[in-house]
């Protein structure tokens, strides 16, 4: 390195131009990877020290490594313009090797818009450089003493890193925003495409889009689904849960007319609490217990009964899904228990417990 | 032919457009925000992380399910009134 640094100073003028190709060389032909970069940056960011220890030409060495090779040809072709700061000059380098990394990459990295954006930006407005500035500042936390100065180069370093940037790409800014939204967009997009299983067949945006609706849906269905499960399995301590999942499952439901009409009574009359019963029940009814439905209809019953309805309202509610008059008599039989009921409802479990008719009759004989 | 090729691009916007609201309408976040339009940027952040909380609560929830059947006594009425659940 110091041979090499020797090398440049003594021979700065003359071996500006081969270091330079050099380096250019380098630059396009070697793929640099993340860790070489980062090596780069730490590397270049003690430059400061370095450079005011040995002046410019020391750290020069290491042809090997491409963006040292280009700093020392920035600094030393600084002979043509770019002399005043030697940190300055470190930064250009750094700024320069990080656009140049960019270029055969592709736009793999998301620092690498924003970089771009503020070395290409400075050159536009004095807004986009107060940007630039910010984002210098945010992509190089650790070089705080040097990045106040690195916005002072900008103007010098964009005539080099302009030519660099329009190979065939918009410089002005609209564009470069641009650019660095569609970069953030499809970087998440890759990040969700990870995420969604399946995705990785579906090609376009559309259709990832489509999936990942699809999965966050059915994610949500699962979500509902086991948390009904386990607030079924688990009714009293995870009441609130039940009265969420069944006021959703009651809307749902609201077109099935004959759910409609055996729920009818207790909708009419009774309190909320009563409404999410019904709907519990009705979700059971399916499950293969016809001892719930007949459950069902005695809880209308009693609900109907105990907030005042009318014998003929149960009756009626009952009729239709078949229960037997026995039940309704046993019912009728209970309806001097006129306060019980919330008791039982909000026992939740008795009528889970009592599959069959005659033994929810038991339990409310008992709590009477 | 330019002007075609940018009415393709615009239909294909709408489209994507339309699936990134319905997508918003999913999130929970910005249904409570009520905000029309955020950038399509953070909804897809957003997008990443609803789905891994998601991801998080099925996971809960199928343990606490596994939990409750496996300290469930199998003859109680609880369990079977989870199975016949389960079976449906």
């Amino acid at each position: 390195m110091a041979r090499c640094g020797g090398d440049v100073s003594r021979h700065r003028k003359a071996d500006l131009e081969t270091v330079e190709s050099l380096c250019q060389g380098l630059l396009d032909d070697v793929m640099l990877d993340d860790d070489k970069c980062r090596a780069m940056f730490g590397y270049l960011q003690e430059w400061p020290d370095l450079a005011s220890m040995c002046h410019s030409a020391s750290l020069l060495g290491e042809p090997p490594l491409a963006p040292e090779a280009s700093n020392g040809s920035g600094s030393s072709g600084g002979g043509g313009g770019f002399r005043k700061r030697r940190p300055d000059s470190c930064l250009e380098a750094k700024g320069k090797s990080n656009s140049v990394c960019k270029r055969p990459r592709g736009k793999q990295q998301p620092c690498d818009p924003d970089q771009m954006a503020a070395v290409v930006g400075k050159g536009k407005t004095e807004r986009a450089r107060a940007g630039a500035k910010k984002k210098a500042e945010l992509a190089l936390p650790k070089d705080s003493p040097a990045t106040s100065e690195s916005t002072v180069t900008a103007g010098q370093k964009t005539d080099y890193i302009h030519v660099r940037a329009r190979r065939g790409q918009a410089t002005d800014s609209h564009s470069l925003a641009e650019r660095v939204r569609r970069e953030r967009i499809s970087e998440r997009m890759r990040y969700l495409q990870e995420l969604v299983p399946g995705c990785n067949k579906v090609t376009g945006k559309a259709g990832m889009l489509d999936e990942i609706i699809n999965y966050v849906q059915s994610l949500q269905k699962q979500v509902e689904f086991l948390s009904m499960k386990i607030a079924a399995s688990n009714p009293v301590v995870n009441f609130n849960i039940v009265e969420d999942l069944f006021s959703r499952q009651l809307s749902q439901a609201a077109c099935n007319p004959a759910a409609l009409a055996a729920m009818a009574p207790p909708i009419g009359q009774a309190e909320p609490s009563c409404l999410q019963m019904s709907p519990l029940q009705q979700m059971q009814t399916p499950a293969g217990c016809p001892g719930f439905g007949l459950e069902m209809i005695v809880n209308n019953n009693l609900f109907s009964l105990a907030h005042g309805g009318s014998m003929s309202a149960a009756a009626a509610a009952s009729v239709p899904a078949g229960a037997s008059v026995e039940s309704c008599l046993n019912v009728h039989g209970a309806a001097g228990w006129d306060i019980g009921s919330q008791s039982l409802f909000s026992g939740f479990d008795a009528p889970f417990q009592s599959v069959q008719s005659d033994s929810l009759l038991d339990n409310l004989k008992m709590e009477m | 032919m330019s002007s075609r090729r940018s009415s393709r691009g615009s239909i294909s916007d709408e489209e994507i457009n339309e699936l990134i609201s319905k997508l918003q309408s999913l999130l929970p976040n910005s249904r409570r925000r009520g905000s029309s339009q955020a950038s399509t940027t953070k909804l897809l952040k957003e997008t990443c992380n609803y789905i891994k909380s998601l991801h998080r609560e099925v996971d809960d929830l199928s343990d606490r399910l596994s939990d409750l059947m496996s300290t469930m006594d199998h003859n109680s009425p609880g369990a079977e009134i989870v199975r016949s659940i389960l079976r449906s």
